[in-house]
């Protein structure tokens, strides 16, 4: 898998990605309804850039990060991670793609496990991947606490997640993210919960960390606004379908696809005060 | 006469620390069929003027001082008792979580129908069928939709049928406290469009409330920043949006991710929020603020006018009245 140059340009790719979750229409009955999450997409995130997939609820974009991360599993399709199919992986394998690939979750009130200090938190995936020493990991924690912004990183060691803001909590959930230095990290909503002054704060903090680590970042959201301010390209998502992929600034400026006009359309704006 | 006039209100809570000033001191008039906008970041204290003007403050809150009068009343006297005859009657909410606000094992009709039967014991069955068609087509859910359960409601639907239930006696005066914060921007769009067009057709009276400048900007005319539970400017929306003079506004305005504003985007060097528990005589904002000078420090703010409506709350008079200072 490690390949130091890659002939392909995408480091991540989905072909033909379905994932269907089956519902039940009635609490007792047997047959079950599929319903389609995604439906037959097509993505290539590229190595090094910022990819944004943007979509309202129920639009799949949630899905597609847990895929990537292999948190599920498609029902039918390929993911290809540095050319790989992540499909077969498993054992030692598995457990390296996962030190490769790390997601943020949108709730840093509940991504947290509230018994562990940061410190702890932090440190977990080191010892899960038996990554370096009980020292060298002391100083990697202490390093990536400060490399998230929580100075001296030494004071939140023995702080738990209670005592943090929830702008401190997502930087301690970006911190245990990229602790392994991940070649890819999924973004899934990591600021709708937060005030717009921090929001802009762990933005420049994710844009910082991609250029420092080289990472690739997929940013999940629901706000184009949000995703064109952080991303390259952005592919937007509808009822499991990708209808629209472009840069960032083309997709804002000369959408095709009726869906992201209207997504732009009601994107809130100071339209009333002019 | 105003319908809704605060004044000098401050409530703090009692905690095992002390007590916590959540409010300071907060002064504002609403006319009828006026709607007003309150903004403001997390632990501002926009929640805490919301719950007080339903007479839902929780047990540890203490009302420090001031009067909330309504239609000339004055709701802080007013006993548990009274105050039933003015919640969800005259003043009604519409909540943050629609998905918690609704009772999961009644369908969604019957409960707006109790909110009316509760007012209004006398109402006919008549009567009462014809409110609810009218309040379901208000708010745009078909009346079919009456028994079903608020699961089978998507989240935006529940959201209306929170309206709906809000709107159930014609109150005078809403409160609605984060509205949308739970929806995606295309539910978001129509609820706020339905709470607007709805306010304006009825007259109602609007407070609204949101950490999102936007959507206040989209639905109120009348617009409060606060900030460690003070205000710190008021104007109308134009005032406020196209020329904000506070730095604190100015900070919210530059890091809100919007289509149109992403040239002016800066990252705010926001310090740890103000200790609430002492009483301060100094700016609370001073210590994040990008303007802040020798000059302020020990002085306490004082009210500076802009114009007739737009009023800050600053140490620095000659900065807000130029309109320009480094933010």
């Amino acid at each position: 898998m490690e390949k130091a140059e890659s002939k392909n340009r995408f480091l991540v790719e989905m072909r033909q990605v379905t994932k269907a979750y089956a519902s039940r229409k009635k609490l007792f009955s047997r047959s079950s309804q599929q319903v389609l999450a995604l439906n037959s997409i097509d993505l290539g995130i590229e190595h090094g850039e910022i990819f944004g997939l943007v979509g309202q609820s129920g639009s799949g974009k949630t899905t597609t990060g847990r895929l990537l991360v292999k948190l599920e599993s498609p029902t039918a399709g390929e993911i290809f991670f540095d050319q790989t199919p992540i499909s077969q992986l498993k054992g030692s394998r598995l457990k390296a793609y996962r030190s490769r690939v790390q997601m943020i979750f949108q709730d840093p009130y509940q991504s947290l496990n509230p018994h562990l200090s940061i410190a702890e938190t932090v440190m977990e995936p080191l010892i899960v991947q038996k990554a370096g020493t009980p020292d060298t990991r002391m100083e990697k924690v202490i390093h990536t606490l400060e490399t998230v912004g929580l100075l001296p990183g030494k004071a939140f060691f023995n702080r738990y997640p209670h005592q943090l803001s929830g702008g401190q909590r997502q930087r301690v959930a970006i911190a245990r993210a990229i602790v392994l230095e991940p070649q890819f990290i999924v973004a899934d909503e990591p600021t709708s919960m937060l005030d717009a002054t921090i929001a802009i704060q762990l933005f420049k903090l994710l844009g910082q960390i991609k250029e420092t680590f080289g990472m690739t970042l997929l940013f999940i959201t629901h706000n184009l606004a949000a995703a064109r301010y952080m991303c390259d390209r952005i592919a937007v998502i509808h009822d499991g379908h990708i209808v629209e992929v472009n840069t960032a600034d083309n997709i804002i400026r000369h959408p095709e696809h009726p869906y992201t006009k209207k997504l732009i359309k009601v994107q809130p704006g100071f339209k009333y005060t002019r | 006469m105003s319908l809704l006039s605060v004044d000098h209100l401050s409530i703090g809570y009692q905690t095992k620390k002390g007590l916590l000033r959540a409010v300071d001191n907060i002064s504002f008039d609403l006319e009828q069929g006026q709607s007003l906008g309150f903004v403001g970041e997390s632990g501002c204290g926009k929640t805490t003027i919301g719950m007080a003007l339903m007479g839902l403050l929780p047990e540890n809150a203490v009302i420090l001082n001031g009067h909330i009068r309504f239609q000339g009343e004055d709701l802080i006297s007013l006993t548990e008792t009274q105050w039933q005859a003015v919640r969800g009657a005259k003043i009604a909410m519409i909540f943050q979580a629609a998905m918690n606000a609704l009772n999961p094992v009644m369908p969604v009709g019957e409960q707006i129908k109790e909110a009316i039967i509760t007012h209004q014991p006398d109402i006919s069955k008549t009567h009462l069928a014809d409110r609810m068609t009218e309040l379901f087509d208000l708010v745009d859910i078909p009346a079919r939709r009456m028994k079903d359960y608020p699961h089978e409601y998507s989240g935006g639907m529940k959201q209306r049928a929170v309206i709906a239930m809000a709107l159930a006696c014609d109150p005078a005066l809403i409160i609605a406290d984060e509205p949308t914060t739970a929806l995606d921007v295309i539910v978001q769009d129509q609820i706020l469009r339905e709470i607007k067009q709805v306010q304006e057709t009825t007259r109602t009276g609007l407070v609204f409330i949101s950490h999102d400048i936007a959507v206040v900007a989209s639905v109120c005319e009348q617009i409060c920043v606060m900030y460690a539970g003070q205000i710190v400017e008021t104007g109308t929306r134009k005032e406020v949006f196209k020329s904000p003079r506070h730095p604190y506004t100015r900070t919210l305005l530059n890091s809100y991710l919007s289509l149109d504003n992403l040239n002016d985007i800066r990252v705010p060097d926001m310090k740890e929020s103000p200790d609430q528990m002492v009483e301060t005589n100094e700016c609370r904002f001073a210590n994040s603020c990008p303007a802040c000078s020798s000059a302020c420090s020990g002085r306490f703010p004082d009210w500076i006018d802009v114009s007739a409506t737009h009023k800050v709350f600053c140490c620095n008079p000659d900065m807000i009245r130029r309109g320009r200072g480094k933010s």
